[in-house]
């Protein structure tokens, strides 16, 4: 059954809160969630860029207060 | 498609641009580029072993920034680059024996191995590359 871990990276620059992500996928199954709270606005950007450059499967992307909700599913 | 290799040669020791090639060299190796990097002059400076962070990185303005918001360290970028991509860090030679250094001054787990500039420009000739 796929679950959903939270990475609470707010605070950590570029590219801290995609490093984070990438270590936290290599330990999730295929069809897990990642959602990383970011407040760097790059991540918020690179990291979907990232999600479809090496074809995992982007969720969303949620502004919050003060920071963005990422969500990855693991695709491969 | 499969991507070309990015080769950097990091001479500076300024922490803006250590910090720079590090960014560089972690991302482009997590999104599936092989990248290899070659570190020579000041940029060896700041690979020595056993250096306290604080004295490690020299810098401008913006190296006043990059530790007061506690920005990544770039040893740990290229730490991160390797253990999730295609990472190779090589030492110049040249650079090791002007100091007279073996590679084990340098910190442990980052390089590949000491390299000429010959075989680095070499390699470099089918990929893209970048001087900092």
């Amino acid at each position: 059954m796929a679950t959903r871990e939270t990475i609470d990276a707010r605070g950590a620059y570029c590219p801290g809160p995609l490093m984070e992500l990438i270590a936290k996928l290599k330990l999730v199954q295929i069809g897990d969630e990642i959602e990383v709270l970011s407040s760097d606005k790059g991540s918020a950007n690179d990291i979907p860029e990232w999600v479809k450059k090496v074809h995992h499967e982007m969720v969303g992307v949620t502004p919050q207060d003060g920071y963005w909700s990422i969500v990855v599913r693991k695709a491969k | 498609m499969a991507s070309n290799t990015l080769y950097i040669l990091l001479c500076s020791g300024e922490h803006e641009k250590v910090q720079m090639a590090a960014m560089m060299a972690s991302v482009a190796a997590v999104s599936e580029r092989p990248v290899e990097v070659f570190v020579s002059m000041n940029a060896i400076l700041a690979f020595e072993k056993n250096t306290p962070a604080d004295k490690r990185y020299y810098g401008a303005a913006f190296s006043k920034l990059l530790k007061e918001k506690k920005a990544p360290d770039p040893l740990t970028l290229f730490r991160q680059g390797r253990e999730l991509g295609d990472l190779k860090l090589w030492a110049c030679s040249m650079a090791l024996d002007v100091k007279g250094w073996e590679l084990n001054k340098l910190e442990d787990g980052l390089f590949d191995d000491a390299l000429g500039l010959t075989k680095f420009l070499s390699d470099a000739e089918s990929g893209q590359f970048v001087t900092l």
